[in-house]
């Protein structure tokens, strides 16, 4: 498909030949697009407010607030200000909730909005997909469709799909998910007010957001405890809970996927390019090369994983590197050169294979270059089996990052973590406030199942033979 | 190429990857931005204390000829000693000190790994895509899937709680022997076991009870992943030895199902699960990080956590350095394994 013949017609040509399937999937497009605008250019005017952070001077930083501020304006489906959850009981109805109702309701209904969106783009996604294998795709069959169907037939690998696509889910759309927000609740509760009805004196109130979270938190016994799916003494929902200071447990734990899928997901990209471009030097050059990587990745992997994390973190934690996004960065850092000889391990049999096909020959006597050689016909050869072992490893990187920060190592304080979270509430899990400790850890074992299941049927799509996917990479080291 | 020539290239190729652990140790731990010193005195930093130890730990040398003092004393097992968690006592001691409970915690949980991990995988082997099947396949992936730190929570809490929620029933501390449930586990009576036993059987034997009673969760716990993983793979390669040719033909020709199992099928399936059991040595030295620190075990894992957050450099390279060779010396015993067990080793190159 890549080399383009003469006989070949554009895509754009194809479409204007048969318009409607493309056009009624624009359409959906549009209105899903069209319902998540604001949100999206918020996005988009953040990251160029970051680039714009980069250049000296900050020429356009008075642009990008004045963009940001205009964008609030504009109504999004999926959003706080578009069903609010944070009212308060006046004596007789629910003042600022979405439609009047509950706090409770409210958020359920946000939560169920979320989730309903974030299928319909997958859907709409697919949906796509398949109009361009039967309308416009020019092959009949690739073998990429094989994968697909495999795929399609794999329960167990479904499965992991939709707990992770929860996960992911959860990650991003973190801040409409919560009841409140992190901002308000974790990071400066003295800076907000709420409103709150007084039972004694029949009033509504006001009190600082700081002094509500002291008054509701959970620390065992009865009056001390905020249970999940309750309110606290201030009319405030709390899903999960609250954590023993009085945070909200639901806001911190959505936030800690957030951390949590990102150091994986990122430690496993940069392991990935690493692990990948030394497979393909070592399977181009041989020889002298390969030894040198075998030694160091024989070396890396005699290192015990966590006792180096452990090790690493300890070094380096009065440096500035520790302070990056509260820790994530050094430990994506310090897992990305730990990795990459597992990564390398597992597609150097392929890559050694691919080199000796006769396809690799005929490009070099083409006179294309080691690069080009490596980057077109090698690369996309293994790509499939680094797939499958950094998807299977995913799960183990979310357990280490949650047992070092359980050990007061990892992820610091404000940015929550799950292993934090379990730190925080371990000595009450025999008492009512049991949900600190047990619902984090709940989460990683499904998300890290998911995680496991859907590595598996990836596994099984790709190469129904293969037989790469070292167990132990999945279980984090021993955390 | 014969089998024992490929082992001993394996043993000679583990000499290299001991010395450059060892060298990305001792980067990390002196061109690191974490200053020696100023971690061993910590609050009380003075300029003439701080001299006293650079000269003793020979931080005024070069750096090359640090770097060659450090691999000589290693490699001649000269292994120092502690500075900050236990000033003045030599690495040695505190090893013989506190590698007992974790040799202790790491035997049971390989042997409880095992004897739970394989037979449930070979029997779900055996009737795979049944109920049973299902729920032990299943429960294997979950259980693996459960971080070792919560999973030590939970089971302490549970244990601790027993009492209550049977209503006295059944209490995990009085249960048999009398134990704590967060408890290092007491192993006196290893200081001289044959003597002890002679002298007093049965005291000697409730002590071992109350020690492997003590043990018994950590050990649970830190073999979780192990045993899913044992399962998962035992369960694959007894299915993929019963559709296998040769149990095709054995069965053919009248080999009876006890037999078969036992000889043709247990025997070939073993040898996919060699590299899983040897592979546990590193969830066990990650684990007893976390294992030991829940459940109160004063083991190496919980000696090297302390000492990394107590700044001991000097005794985290030592430490180090014996992780690494515990790690080489499995994977050696591994391809030992393997030579023994599987004829076809070393033919393929």
């Amino acid at each position: 498909m890549s080399t383009q013949t003469e006989t070949e017609i554009p895509l754009r040509q194809r479409v204007a030949e048969n318009p409607q399937p493309a056009l009624v999937w624009a359409a959906i497009g549009a209105v899903l697009v069209g319902v998540e605008l604001g949100a999206i250019l918020q996005v988009v005017v953040a990251i160029g407010g970051v680039i714009v952070n980069l250049v000296p001077g900050d020429p356009g930083a008075a642009l990008v607030t004045s963009l940001q501020e205009s964008l609030k304006g504009i109504p999004t489906l999926v959003s706080r200000e578009f069903i609010p959850n944070q009212g308060y009981w006046n004596g007789s109805e629910w003042v600022g909730t979405f439609l009047g109702l509950s706090p409770g309701q409210a958020w359920a209904v946000r939560f169920v909005v979320v989730y309903a969106y974030a299928f319909a783009v997958l859907g709409w996604l697919w949906d796509g997909y398949k109009r361009y294998r039967q309308y416009y795709r020019r092959a009949d069959w690739t073998p990429r469709d094989d994968v697909v169907n495999r795929f399609r037939g794999h329960t167990w690998g479904q499965f992991g799909l939709v707990i992770t696509i929860a996960f992911v889910v959860m990650a991003v759309f973190a801040p409409a998910l919560g009841p409140t927000t992190m901002e308000q609740n974790i990071l400066q509760p003295y800076d907000y007010e709420i409103n709150y009805f007084d039972e004694e004196s029949q009033t509504v109130e006001t009190a600082l957001v700081g002094e509500a979270n002291i008054g509701s938190g959970s620390q065992g016994a009865g009056d001390e405890n905020v249970a999940p799916m309750t309110y606290d003494d201030y009319g405030r929902f709390h899903p999960f809970g609250t954590a023993t200071n009085g945070k909200d447990l639901f806001t911190q734990v959505v936030f800690g996927a957030r951390i949590s899928l990102t150091i994986a997901t990122v430690a496993m990209g940069i392991a990935g390019i690493i692990g990948l471009s030394l497979a393909m030097i070592t399977a181009y050059y041989k020889g002298l090369a390969d030894l040198a990587i075998v030694l160091a990745s024989d070396s890396i992997q005699a290192l015990p994983v966590i006792m180096v994390l452990i090790l690493m973190l300890v070094i380096f934690q009065n440096t500035w590197v520790r302070d990056l996004y509260d820790g994530a960065v050094l430990i994506i850092l310090i897992f990305s050169l730990v990795y990459w000889p597992f990564i390398w391990r597992s597609i150097r049999g392929p890559a050694f294979q691919v080199s000796e096909q006769d396809w690799i020959d005929a490009a070099k006597s083409f006179g294309q270059t080691p690069g080009q050689v490596m980057r077109k016909h090698m690369a996309p050869y293994v790509f499939s089996y680094m797939l499958i072992y950094a998807s299977l490893s995913l799960g183990g990187i979310i357990i280490s990052v949650a047992g070092l920060s359980y050990l007061g190592l990892g992820i610091t304080a404000p940015t929550p973590e799950w292993g934090r979270l379990i730190a925080d509430g371990q000595q009450y899990v025999a008492s009512p406030s049991w949900h600190i400790s047990l619902i984090p850890g709940v989460l990683i074992t499904l998300v890290v199942t998911g995680l496991n299941a859907f590595g598996d049927g990836i596994r099984d799509a790709i190469d129904p033979q293969a037989d790469t996917g070292d167990e132990a990479a999945a279980t984090g080291g021993g955390a | 190429m014969s089998r024992w020539q490929y082992f001993l290239r394996r043993v000679l190729m583990s000499i290299p990857v001991v010395i450059f652990g060892t060298t990305i140790t001792f980067a990390l731990i002196r061109l690191g931005p974490l200053d020696p010193v100023s971690a061993i005195l910590g609050t009380q930093y003075n300029p003439q204390a701080a001299e006293q130890i650079r000269t003793n730990l020979g931080l005024n040398q070069p750096l090359w000829s640090q770097y060659f003092d450090f691999m000589y004393r290693l490699f001649t097992f000269q292994l120092g000693q502690s500075w900050v968690i236990a000033p003045g006592t030599t690495a040695y001691e505190l090893i013989q000190v506190y590698a007992p409970r974790t040799i202790w915690l790491g035997f049971w949980s390989v042997l409880i790994a095992l004897f739970v991990g394989i037979p449930l995988g070979f029997y779900a082997g055996l009737n795979p895509n049944t109920l049973s099947d299902y729920v032990a396949s299943f429960g294997g992936i979950v259980w693996r899937a459960m971080p070792n730190f919560w999973l030590a929570i939970m089971l302490v809490t549970a244990l601790s709680q027993t009492g209550q929620w049977t209503n006295g029933f059944f209490t995990w501390q009085t249960w048999i022997v009398k134990t704590n449930v967060v408890t290092p586990p007491a192993l006196g009576f290893f200081q001289d076991p044959i003597q002890g036993f002679l002298a007093d059987p049965g005291g000697w034997f409730n002590s071992f009870l109350k020690a492997t009673k003590q043990i018994a969760p950590a050990a649970l716990v830190l073999g979780s992943a192990s045993m899913g993983n044992e399962m998962r793979i035992g369960r694959t390669a007894v299915l993929e030895t019963i559709n296998s040719n040769y149990v095709e033909t054995a069965r053919a020709k009248g080999v009876s199902g006890r037999s078969l199992v036992w000889k043709h099928i247990f025997r070939n399936a073993l040898i996919p699960l060699v590299p899983i059991i040897t592979g546990e040595a590193f969830l066990l030295l990650g684990g007893s990080v976390f294992v030991e620190t829940v459940f109160a075990i004063n083991g190496l894992g919980w000696l090297f956590f302390n000492a990394a957050i107590n700044g001991d450099l000097p005794l985290i390279g030592t430490l180090m350095y014996i992780f690494i060779l515990i790690l080489v010396g499995t994977n050696i015993l591994q391809d030992f394994l393997y030579t023994v067990i599987d004829p076809r080793v070393g033919y393929e190159g």
